[in-house]
């Protein structure tokens, strides 16, 4: 498998100031500081973590849709970050966004035909009636009919919006879609359906994910590998399987305890974490997980770890086998949602 | 409600969308403020023939008369007939207030929008639309007027500059509530340069406060106007507008107050008329409500 993207050290930091005229800066809030990781094609990296933790920011660095502050961001082997122009056009073709919000996604005066059409029109894709057909094939790929092309976005459910921003990301025919939580604001049963949709288009069209989420089941029914962010920074990345079945990093742990369980004889085998996610603005030295982790030692607060083997911990082969079962199932209604994906996608 | 697969053969055709005028004339305020629109407007263009008189004859036999079959609004104070006048100020009045605020309102939606998508140079465009709306209206007239001597052109252009700061906050405050959208970052990942993505994107959903505020603003301007011209600054004499004859009509307003009341009840259906076509042609042309 070839590598499609390339993200080394990429960090984006805001900088905080007061006073409107003599702005002074009293602060750094470093949203994502320092990620690196690759993404290979057709593959498909679920980036997990809790809000706040620089998933989106990460993903929209990766669009270039803000600055980074450093780092680098190779796509095909070309770094982005420093391409403008005709050259950041080409770029935007080959790797397109899918949105969080099916609501605020499609711009109200647009129809469903214009919204899907226009990102041919601005790459200079065919004309009129080729990309009127394409829009057609489109809809029907993403399970809607030509038909719904002359209808506006309002008229459609959230499932639906959320398939016309699929369809309007693959007019272009990208190898890379970033997918920023696609199913979190739609129901479960919806959520099934769109998280198949987006799957099936992957074995057709040979598409590369990034996949933002921070619904483990989710991430488990997509991802192909894994990487667990905290605090703007890549905790632990690795294949699905192993991430899960044996979790190295404690917050890794603890996220894939956190998942909601129904059976109360279960309670007391885990032990939740403790206190908030520091803010941004102020991240502990050391690792920045260790004011939080119960199996901080001395120098989990005095040196930040490196990303080695895919963890970041300096514990990470001393730690205890996780206390959890997680290889054997999830918790047993995530279960039962994997068990409603898997229908989902056999109607299909 | 199923979100599965939909089967393109067995579906209904998608209904014809009614068009912004069928919109527009389905709201009881759309077609009544759009008659008197047009009303207006045929009234100001038409105004040398369907005047019964010659606004500017005087005729010092019928002076202040009240209205009557022969003068149908009566006459004002040198006996000039107010129903003929009123046609002519008509022209005056609206050409006014539309091109001051055609002109500004263009330049302070450029600037909000350029404001509001261009963060850098927000700061310094807002702290300039700030220092233009420290200044009344009036002071601009008075300056343009000693710049170009007073007349039509000084009202036109103090208008037009007093408009651009309020149309400037207006825009900028909801482009960035639109700008914060995801198919605004969507439209910025398909690549698209700035000036389709400002005209096609962002613009069109600001249209509504827009819309709003410009029919405001019309009965505004056309009130500045008339107080431009009362101060003498604004339309000269004999020339007929409708903020002036109301203006000059004031002295009588005890022994003939049809003088100043008629021309006033001219401005209050032209900025009623106005606001509600705004209003109509707001939720007409907005495709969330076309059903």
């Amino acid at each position: 498998m070839s590598v499609l993207l390339e993200v080394e050290n990429l960090a984006k930091h805001y900088p905080v100031r007061n006073g409107a005229i003599l702005a002074r800066q009293v602060g750094l809030v470093r949203a994502v500081d320092g990620v690196s990781f690759t993404l290979n094609r057709g593959e498909t990296l679920a980036l997990v973590g809790e809000s706040g933790c620089g998933k989106s920011t990460t993903a929209r660095l990766v669009l270039r849709l803000i600055e980074p502050t450093t780092g680098a961001v190779k796509f095909k082997g070309t770094d982005i970050t420093t391409l403008d122009g005709a050259t950041l056009k080409g770029f935007r073709r080959n790797a397109q966004i899918v949105f969080q919000d099916p609501y605020a996604s499609l711009n109200p005066r647009y129809t469903v035909g214009q919204t899907i059409s226009e990102p041919m029109e601005v790459h200079n894709i065919g004309d009129a009636a080729s990309r009127k057909a394409r829009v057609e094939e489109l809809l029907k790929l993403v399970g809607l009919a030509p038909y719904h092309a002359q209808r506006y976005g309002h008229e459609f459910s959230g499932g639906q919006r959320q398939r016309i921003g699929i369809a309007r990301a693959l007019a272009v025919e990208p190898d890379l879609v970033v997918c920023d939580e696609p199913v979190s604001a739609l129901d479960v049963s919806i959520q099934a359906q769109v998280v198949n949709l987006l799957r099936d288009l992957q074995r057709r069209l040979g598409l590369a994910y990034l996949f933002i989420a921070h619904d483990l089941a989710v991430v488990k029914h997509v991802a192909d590998r894994i990487a667990v962010m905290y605090l703007g920074r890549i905790v632990e990345i690795g294949e699905k399987r192993a991430l899960f079945s044996n979790p190295r990093h404690p917050y890794t742990r603890a996220l894939l305890a956190a998942i909601p369980h129904p059976d109360p004889s279960r309670k007391g085998r885990v032990t939740p974490l403790g206190g908030d996610v520091p803010s941004p603005m102020n991240i502990p030295p050391g690792c920045r997980f260790h004011t939080r982790c119960p199996f901080a030692q001395d120098i989990c607060r005095q040196q930040d770890p490196v990303l080695k083997n895919g963890v970041a911990c300096h514990l990470a082969d001393e730690l205890p086998p996780a206390g959890v079962d997680f290889a054997g199932g999830l918790a047993p209604n995530a279960a039962k949602r994997l068990a409603l994906y898997a229908e989902a996608a056999a109607r299909t | 409600m199923s979100d599965t697969t939909l089967d393109a053969t067995t579906a209904p055709a998608a209904p014809r969308r009614p068009s912004a005028l069928r919109m527009l004339l389905r709201d009881f305020g759309g077609t009544v403020s759009l008659v008197l629109v047009i009303l207006i407007v045929v009234l100001a263009i038409l105004a040398p023939w369907l005047a019964p008189h010659d606004p500017f004859a005087t005729d010092l036999m019928a002076v202040m008369e009240p209205p009557s079959s022969r003068y149908w609004f009566g006459t004002d104070g040198q006996g000039r007939d107010i129903f003929s006048r009123m046609l002519f100020g008509l022209r005056v009045t609206l050409g006014m207030g539309l091109l001051s605020l055609v002109v500004g309102g263009v330049i302070g939606a450029v600037v909000g929008f350029c404001a509001a998508y261009y963060r850098r140079i927000d700061g310094l465009l807002m702290r300039l639309m700030d220092m233009l709306l420290s200044f009344p209206a009036i002071l601009f007239g008075l300056a343009l007027a000693a710049i170009f001597g007073p007349g039509l052109t000084a009202v036109i252009i103090a208008l037009s500059i007093a408009t651009i700061p309020l149309m400037a906050r207006i825009v900028r405050s909801s482009a960035l509530v639109v700008m914060g959208l995801d198919y605004i970052e969507a439209a910025r990942a398909i690549g698209m340069n700035d000036f389709r993505l400002i005209f096609r994107h962002l613009a069109p959903n600001c249209l509504s406060s827009v819309f709003v505020f410009s029919t405001l603003r019309l009965g505004q301007v056309i009130l500045l106007g008339s107080a431009l011209s009362f101060l003498g600054l604004g339309a000269q004499p004999p020339t007929a507008e409708l903020g002036a004859m109301a203006a000059q009509g004031r002295n009588f307003l005890f022994i003939a107050p049809h003088i100043s009341v008629i021309p006033s009840l001219g401005i209050f259906v032209i900025v009623l008329a106005f606001n509600l076509l705004g209003d109509a042609l707001r939720d007409a042309l907005d495709p969330r409500l076309r059903i």
